[in-house]
């Protein structure tokens, strides 16, 4: 036999070619062999055992090998109690549930009473209580506990190598870490930096002519983002020892339009505080800019207490939403209905429907007529309005706009108790007499237009009702019909079905708000609830319980106050206070003029982060020197702000110093110089209240079921914010931490060490608030519930007596009032938590401030204004639809959140954000499901894939939120000599804040906010799309 | 536009890989070619004993590596085991495991046997391989009664192949391509033309071309009844006679992808037949044609059967990919056969010349 | 301190085996009867937020990007042009008359006198017939085992006395699951309120489904004439992935 070379050579690439294409089954061959192919089970495969078992009479098993403990989720802000359940050896957590003592995550909750092994038994098959009492956690909630073992955690404090943003990183020691922070130098050989020691500087002023801005601490700010019920133990680190008032969370680009809103009609626009349908008794609820099922804080809860209602319960609602949410099911029928508005429209929508509840008669009037509340709780109605106290009307009155008071018709009062609290109002009671509004006997009259005489003069005063109806009916239906692109008789319809539920229906908005008119909108949507008399009904539009306090001067202990206490002062740098208070103002107003201001202030809106950076790096109106970013990501979540910032914030120059304290290296701390670990959610200790929407009292435990991940400090604590904020305070010696810190109300004092030192006692003030303190735990709740693994550190830390009641909440993953505790004891129509403040349908400090650029005031009341850039001009003028025919929304993903991103088994189910776009506009742009476009607003553009389908408003293009992400992993750092895998799917898609506008209007040329609120905006960008 | 879209979905990505359709495409051409073999092999019919030989070879050359593509679409070919130790007589598959080695045992006895005067005839020319020559020559024979009853057996087997790979895909109510009689006629009836387009490769690269004729006649025959089935697959599918043809007609509508595949599939068979019938004396492009068609038919089956979704509107188009489960296999099961063919003409001449 | 309660490690081991006979018999099986475990679907209690999904993929440990239960979500509109949501969760319906069962040439795959149709995974060849034979796409080859998957209805937990994972984190509380043979069951007294209202996944195949619907959307009840986004999307796990 002779076989050509040429025949060995085919033969052989034949051989080659067929090892290639089985080397896989090779491969599976020999693990075969290795007895590899045995599954873990015959038929339950990879699943692990379960975690108990339960028999037909209801005796619990556990298994030894597993841990069942009740924590706290972070998979968003709502905070749901859940049950973690941990593979002890590997300590890798298997799966989240949730915790059946948890209202946010069951529907009715256990009572706090039942042990830890009923619990066990209540959320089992036995006797079908696991379908009743079904305690959950929704997609997110499942799917974060991947986040644990992510390969893009820090773990170890980062020091970046290189220029900002460059991706690369030294991994450097604790006590490195403290000492360069503290002390600065030549920290990146870019020369000198000063350290946080030095930045405290409670004496000098930043500037000398201008006091008011406080002393150069302030020069230091710290973002975080929502307290997650570890946020006052940053806040006693950085403003009650360190001593800066620039601390401020995420709200001005969550739902700060909606939250101010809120805040104006019940009187507070600092706290905001704001109101729930009370979704188990409701009939009829308006949902605008807010879906529940979708998104929404509690995003769970609603979503469990929607679905049951609509199927079983009384309730249907309309969601008005220029996209198609998850609130909508069309197995429901009509019970859910979704309406499509066009976007920052939404005050036009609600200004219809006072008009229609004005014009049809169909306001509550009994309800309105009551000018306090004592008077108001005897006719019936457990809250009040300020429906028919008079404002002075008088043009030109040094109290125009401002409410007649008490000390205004000669009541005498101190002079600095004047136009406080104690200064009554004056209503006009059923005779036409002008009475106090403290004093009134009976209901006065609503809709007032009168001349009184004050102080010897002729005032002209109108009640607030009476105003809100002159503004309502500054239009007629069809003029707002036109504005909304909601029809008419649709909208004359909606009032009459929120009439006809009265008490037992509601508006409710939140994100939806963040357009360019979005605080007006909001104020507007939230004045119908007064209008309907439903605030405390059961039914109507109900506070939400709040918490137990841990960290006040508690019942066991005071995580309040501590001797050396600063309190912070000076302006903040997101300028929210008034313009005319400036040495600014006073300067220009003596050339004689006071307007514009450099850049706009809100004297009626919260903290801003929106404001703070663009400000405090371009040094309006002083420079930031540090930035401390914890958990917080200003870059990704602030429309607009990358376009603004991001080059001037790697510019070590322009802002010296940037800590974050961060699991992740996010797109804002990917600017850092330095990266401190932080611990990631089951990790962390913490008492967090639930953020609205539980109409009980929920105070949620958050404990390490899990051991920390981050590397120990020196003595032995995992690092994290609280181990490094505690290392900052001993090294710059700052009072209220180490030795001494805390006291108890005997006067005893306690150190403030380590995290239990804090976390625990506040588990006892929690422990021993209301009538009587909670019970014991069990030694079984303590075995069974995993506490037993932290144990000995109860032990260490609480005074005998406390170990037994904290382990109790913590045992139990919080405390949690009954949810039969809901409704008054004596009135069960009646919410037993009430909201307290009055609703304003005028509120006095709105419609007499100014717009800082204009000078022009604002309105006093809910109105309907266009979308409009700061200085008042409306969006459309500057960038007309003709050239901007689509307005870009952005609405929260069902699935996603802005970090959840590293859940790969989220992504993997769901892996991108198609922009949504209605088939008309498709068809007229020449786009099909799946095709790149090019999406441009005046500011920038980006590339995406078009989702087609008729769930949107034609005109609208619509963007998930959660994706586009250049960090959280999408992007690999070098730390050390270790390269992050690359994984570009965590890239996908895009981020709508990538094109926010600039505010064209604005002197200081920052990203587009509201302009009373000084809430981001993400709603309503013009926006043009084209074939990329 | 009023059809729903699918804002999340998922589709399952197709369960049998590349591998199948090499199986199937490999496993039918064997026992095509067996067939084929049979009247030059056994009936000693003149015009057909040139064929015979090129056909036992492709028999032999297929019939050895598809089962190695089957093993490899069981991700774990030593589970193979377990069809032997747990047997479901109610699945044509298990059924299946049992024709196979059925059928390769007759072809390799049925080989043997009439390769042996061959065997004996190397083993006389001496050199370094005629001790295993004529050990494999066993006496070197010619026993026409014991290669009749080998193919027999062989007979049986690729009967039994032939019914078993068809019902397999036939009766899987599911997939509303598969879900019809016509299936395992069309890949009988394919199989023959991927057979004769086997005969016809080899007889091009080895033989004399002067079968060139017989082959072509036989091609255009099978040419015409693929046409015909799919012309009647086709009727029943519009006609809405049978309701999984119209089931399946019915998730194609629309797809330019179908449309492309299916003109593709059409055209290239009225080629073949053009070609088998106005060029009777070409060999090689006839015969690569139609071994494309049995392939294609077979990759339109498998691989475009699984793409219709069951359930919801997601389709999990099949993407070729460089992975062992794509591209590399099939390139790797060429690969095989070639080193098979080389390693079986290099060991026996399979021309003319050499005496049967 | 006699409020403070004896937490020695031996109190550990002791409270955990606080058990007593009969665990065998799972908690949700009636007292008389064999049980037979079914799943109701209430559509109109399903908010599509996928805690079923990625529960089911903890709970299993599934390879990434295959799914035992997917809650698939439409945008429908009508003649008139009204547009809304529209949902189906899917997993494998512990059919009656199961396709998946005879194709099976190993016979791996079974179905329990309780209703639940499994795959013994020591058995299973993973050539996928089932796969193919299973009307609803229920199944398919797991890429880490390589051998055929799918809902077990959580097997491992009903016998434990426990709901499936995705039953349990249902936080539409749509997923019901229980017992059919007692009549006392929840799922039985749902099904009863629901007569006549409750659907299954196509009727037509004949695999006599356990796993019914109330809501059920006709036209997305098997294959759904339209579009799908997902197509467009990059998948998990899968070539080039
Ligand atoms: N276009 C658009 N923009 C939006 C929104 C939108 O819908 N559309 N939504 C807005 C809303 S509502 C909000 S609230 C903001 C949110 O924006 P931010 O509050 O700035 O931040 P997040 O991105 O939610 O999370 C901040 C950081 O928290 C870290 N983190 C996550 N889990 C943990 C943990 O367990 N422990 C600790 N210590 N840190 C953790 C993450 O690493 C992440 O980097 O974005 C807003 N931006
Ligand atoms: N699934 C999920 N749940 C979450 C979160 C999450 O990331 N994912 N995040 C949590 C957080 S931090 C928050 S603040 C809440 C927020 O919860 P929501 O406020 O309910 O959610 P958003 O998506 O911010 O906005 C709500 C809706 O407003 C719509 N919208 C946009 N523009 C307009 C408009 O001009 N008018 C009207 N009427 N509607 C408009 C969007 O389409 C969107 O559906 O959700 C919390 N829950
Ligand atoms: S709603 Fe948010 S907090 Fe609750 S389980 Fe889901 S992700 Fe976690
Ligand atoms: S749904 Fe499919 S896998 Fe499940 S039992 Fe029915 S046929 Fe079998
Ligand atoms: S994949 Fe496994 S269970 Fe399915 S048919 Fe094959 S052997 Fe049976
Ligand atoms: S029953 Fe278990 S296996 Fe089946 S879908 Fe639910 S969680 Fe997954
Ligand atoms: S968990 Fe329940 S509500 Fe959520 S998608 Fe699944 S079936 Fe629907
Ligand atoms: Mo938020």
């Amino acid at each position: 036999m002779k076989i050509s070379k040429r025949r060995q050579v085919l033969a052989l690439g034949g051989l080659a070619a067929f090892a290639a294409g089985y080397s896989e089954t090779a491969g599976r061959m020999v693990g075969k062999l290795l007895g590899k192919d045995a599954p873990k089970h015959k038929t339950a495969g990879d699943a692990p055992e379960p975690e108990f078992r339960i028999d037909r009479k209801g005796n619990l098993e556990v298994n030894p090998a597993q841990q069942v403990s009740y924590t706290t989720c972070l998979g968003c802000t709502t905070m749901c109690g859940v049950r973690v359940r941990i593979d002890r050896t590997s300590g890798k957590v298997l799966r989240v549930a949730g915790n059946p003592y948890s209202p946010l995550s069951t529907d009715p909750h256990l009572p706090m009473k039942a042990s830890v092994r009923d619990s066990f038994v209540a959320i089992s098959g036995y006797k079908g209580k696991g379908l009743d009492g079904r305690s959950t956690a929704c997609g997110r909630g499942n799917a974060v506990a991947q986040q644990i073992d992510s390969p893009y955690r820090v773990l170890t404090p980062l020091k970046r190598i290189g220029p900002r943003n460059s991706g690369q990183w030294e991994p450097i020691s604790f006590e490195q870490l403290v000492k360069e922070v503290v002390h600065g130098g030549n920290l990146f050989g870019e020369g000198p930096v000063d350290g946080l020691a030095a930045l405290r500087d409670l004496k000098t002023p930043i500037d000398p002519q201008q006091p008011a801005l406080g002393s150069v601490v302030n020069q230091v700010a710290v973002l975080s983002s929502v307290n997650d019920g570890r946020e006052n133990f940053a806040r006693r680190f950085f403003q009650k020892a360190y001593g800066t008032i620039n601390f401020i969370g995420h709200g001005s680009y969550c739902g700060g339009s909606y939250r101010s809103g809120s805040g104006a009609l019940f009187g507070d626009m600092k706290a905001m505080p704001h109101c729930k349908p009370d979704f188990s008794n409701a009939e009829f609820v308006l949902f605008v800019g807010t879906a529940p099922g979708q998104a929404g804080n509690p995003f769970k809860r609603q979503g469990t207490l929607v679905a049951k209602a609509r199927s079983e319960g009384k309730l249907s609602y309309v969601v008005v939403d220029p996209v198609l949410t998850h609130a909508d099911n069309v197995a429901s029928g009509d019970r859910g209905r979704w309406l499509p508005i066009r976007p920052g429209t939404d005050g036009a929508l609600a200004m219809a429907i006072i008009r229609q509840l004005f014009e049809t008669d169909r306001i509550d009037r009994h309800f309105l007529s009551f000018p306090n509340a004592e008077l108001a709780r005897q006719n019936g109605e457990p809250s009040f309005s300020n429906a028919t106290h008079l404002v002075v009307v008088e043009p030109k009155h040094p109290r125009e706009r401002r409410f007649l008071r008490a000390s205004d018709l000669g009541f005498e009062l101190p002079e600095e108790q004047r136009y406080k609290e104690g200064d009554a109002f004056v209503c006009l009671d059923e005779a036409g007499q002008p009475v106090f509004s403290n004093q009134a006997k009976g209901a006065c009259q609503l809709l007032v237009d009168s001349v009184l005489t004050v102080g010897g003069k002729e005032v002209r005063v109108k009640s607030a009702l009476k105003l809100l109806q002159e503004e309502a009916m500054r239009l007629d239906l069809p003029a707002y019909a036109a504005a909304c692109g909601i029809p008419a008789d649709t909208l004359a319809a909606l009032a009459q079905e929120l009439a006809a539920h009265g008490k037992r229906a509601s508006v409710i908005a939140h994100g939806g708000m963040m357009s360019g008119s979005g605080f007006y909108n909001a104020y507007a949507l939230m004045s119908i609830n007064a209008l309907l008399g439903n605030i405390n009904w059961k039914g109507g539009f109900v506070a939400n319980g709040g918490g137990f306090k841990d960290n006040g001067e508690g019942p066991r202990y005071n995580l309040d106050s501590f001797p050396g206490m600063v309190k912070p002062a000076g302006t903040p740098l997101g300028r929210n206070v008034p313009y005319e208070k400036t040495a600014e103002f006073a300067a220009k107003k003596a050339a004689d003029k006071p307007y514009p201001a450099s850049a706009p202030w809100f004297p009626n809106a919260p903290g801003l982060t929106t404001e703070l950076l663009p400000g405090g790096i371009s040094g309006y109106p002083y420079a930031l020197k540090a930035l401390v970013l914890w958990s917080s990501n200003p870059l990704y979540g602030v429309t607009g702000l990358r376009n603004k910032i991001a080059k001037d914030l790697a510019d070590p120059k322009k802002l010296p110093l940037i800590i974050s304290v961060d699991p992740f290296i996010n797109e804002s701390n990917a600017y850092a110089d330095y990266i401190v670990p932080d611990s990631l959610m089951y990790e962390s200790w913490g008492w967090v209240a639930a953020w609205n929407g539980v109409p009980t009292k929920a105070m949620s435990a958050r404990w390490p079921v899990i051991e920390p991940k981050a590397d120990k400090t020196p003595d032995g604590q995992a690092i994290g914010m609280e181990t490094f904020f505690i290392a900052l305070a001993k090294a710059m010696q700052l009072p209220g931490f180490g030795a001494g810190a805390i006291s108890d109300p005997e006067g005893q004092t306690y150190p403030l060490n380590t995290p239990e030192d804090w976390y625990l006692r506040g588990g006892a003030n929690i422990a021993w608030l209301g009538k009587e303190p909670v019970a014991d735990a069990t030694a079984e709740d303590i075995i069974l519930s995993g506490v037993e693994r932290i144990r000995p550190l109860l032990e260490k830390t609480l005074k005998p007596e406390e170990v037994a009641k904290v382990a109790f909440l913590l045992t139990r993953g919080g405390r949690y009032q009954p949810g039969k505790d809901a409704y008054d004891e004596e009135n069960p129509e009646w919410m037993r938590n009430p909201m307290k403040a009055m609703a304003h349908l005028w509120n006095e400090n709105l419609g007499a401030a100014k717009n800082s650029l204009t000078g022009k005031r604002f309105t006093g009341c809910a109105t309907w204004v266009e979308p409009s850039f700061a200085d008042g001009t409306p969006v459309g003028k500057i960038y007309p639809a003709a050239q901007w025919p689509l307005q870009l929304v952005s609405y929260k993903s069902a699935l996603q959140n802005p970090y959840s991103i590293g859940a790969t088994r989220l992504l993997s189910l769901h892996p991108e954000n198609p922009v949504l776009i209605h088939p008309a506009d498709a068809q007229r742009l020449g786009l099909e499901m799946g095709d790149l476009a090019e999406i441009s607003t005046p500011t920038g553009s980006l590339k995406a894939r078009v989702m087609v389908h008729a769930g949107v408003t034609p005109g609208v293009a619509a963007v998930e939120h959660g994706f586009g992400h250049r960090e959280l992993g999408a992007r690999a750092h070098r730390i050390g000599k270790a390269q992050q895998p690359e994984n570009k799917h965590l890239a996908a898609g895009v981020n709508l804040n990538d094109v926010g506008l600039i505010d064209p209007t604005r002197p200081d040329k920052a990203p587009w906010v509201d302009s009373v609120s000084g809430a981001a905006v993400r709603n309503g960008l013009p926006a043009r799309i084209s074939r990329a | 536009m009023n059809h729903p879209v699918e804002i999340l979905g998922f589709a399952r990505e197709a369960a049998w890989l590349p591998w199948a359709v090499q199986y199937f495409f490999l496993i039918g051409i064997s026992t095509a070619a067996f067939f084929l073999s049979l009247p030059g092999l056994v009936w000693r019919l003149p015009a057909w004993q040139g064929i015979g030989r090129r056909a036992l070879l492709a028999a032999l050359v297929c019939g050895l590596t598809a089962p190695v593509a089957l093993l490899a679409d069981l991700h774990q070919p030593g589970r193979f085991l377990n069809f032997y130790l747990h047997p479901n007589l109610g699945s044509w598959m298990a059924w299946g495991s049992f024709f196979i080695p059925l059928y390769l045992i007759g072809l390799l006895l049925y080989a043997w046997l009439c390769l042996r005067p061959q065997l004996a005839a190397l083993a006389e020319r001496g050199g370094q391989l005629s001790a295993l020559y004529r050990r494999l020559a066993y006496g070197g024979h010619d026993s026409p009664g014991a290669i009749r009853a080998a193919a027999v057996v062989g007979a049986l087997g690729a009967l039994l192949i032939l019914l078993y790979t068809g019902m397999e895909v036939m009766v899987v109510e599911a997939r509303p391509l598969w879900h019809t009689p016509l299936l395992p006629l069309l890949f009988a009836v394919s199989a023959v033309s991927g057979g004769l387009g086997m005969v016809g490769l080899f007889e091009a690269l080895i033989g004399q071309g002067a079968a060139a004729p017989l082959i072509n006649r036989w091609q255009e025959r099978s040419q015409w009844l693929t046409l015909g089935l799919l012309a009647a697959w086709l009727l029943l599918a519009v006609s809405g006679l049978a309701a999984s043809p119209a089931d399946a007609l019915a998730a194609m509508r629309g797809s330019l992808g179908w449309l492309l595949s299916a003109a593709w599939l059409l055209g290239t068979t009225a080629l073949t037949l053009w070609l088998a019938r106005s060029r009777r004396d070409v060999l090689l492009w006839p015969a690569l044609l139609a071994l494309h068609g049995a392939w294609l038919v077979r990759w339109m089956v498998f691989m475009g059967g699984q793409n219709m979704p069951k359930m919801g509107a997601s389709t999990h188009i099949y993407a070729l990919s460089l992975s062992p489960d794509s591209v590399l296999g099939i390139v790797g099961m060429a690969g095989l056969c070639l080193t098979v063919y080389i390693i079986l003409t290099s060991i026996i001449p399979w021309d003319d010349r050499a005496e049967a | 301190m006699s409020s403070h309660p004896d937490l020695s490690r031996r109190a550990f081991f002791t409270a955990l085996p606080a058990v007593t006979a009969g665990l065998a018999v799972p908690a949700q099986a009636a007292e008389d009867s064999k049980p037979h475990w079914s799943m109701l679907v209430d559509t109109r209690r399903c908010i599509a937020c996928q805690a079923c999904t990625m529960a089911c993929s903890m709970e299993n440990a599934s390879p990434e990007g295959e799914f035992r239960t997917v809650v698939a979500t439409y945008a429908v509109s009508t003649q008139e042009g009204k547009t809304g949501l529209a949902v189906l969760p899917r997993l494998c319906n512990h059919c009656e008359q199961p396709p998946c069962i005879p194709v099976c040439p190993v016979g791996a795959t079974f179905k329990r006198e309780d209703g639940i149709v499994l795959v013994d995974g020591e058995r299973c060849v993973g050539c996928a017939y089932c796969v193919q034979a299973c009307p609803y796409d229920a199944r398919f080859v797991n890429h880490h085992t390589g051998k055929a998957d799918k809902c077990t209805f959580c097997s491992h937990r009903v016998e434990a006395g426990l709901l499936p994972a995705c039953v349990e984190t249902c936080v539409g509380g749509a997923r019901i699951f229980g017992d059919v043979n007692d009549p006392q069951s929840d799922i039985s007294q749902r099904l009863k309120a629901a007569e006549g209202k409750t659907r299954v996944l196509k009727p037509e195949a004949g695999t006599n489904p356990h796993v019914f619907y109330i809501g059920l959307d006709d036209q997305l009840s098997g294959r759904v004439d339209g579009v799908s986004a997902a197509d467009m999307m990059w998948r998990p796990g899968h070539q080039g992935g």
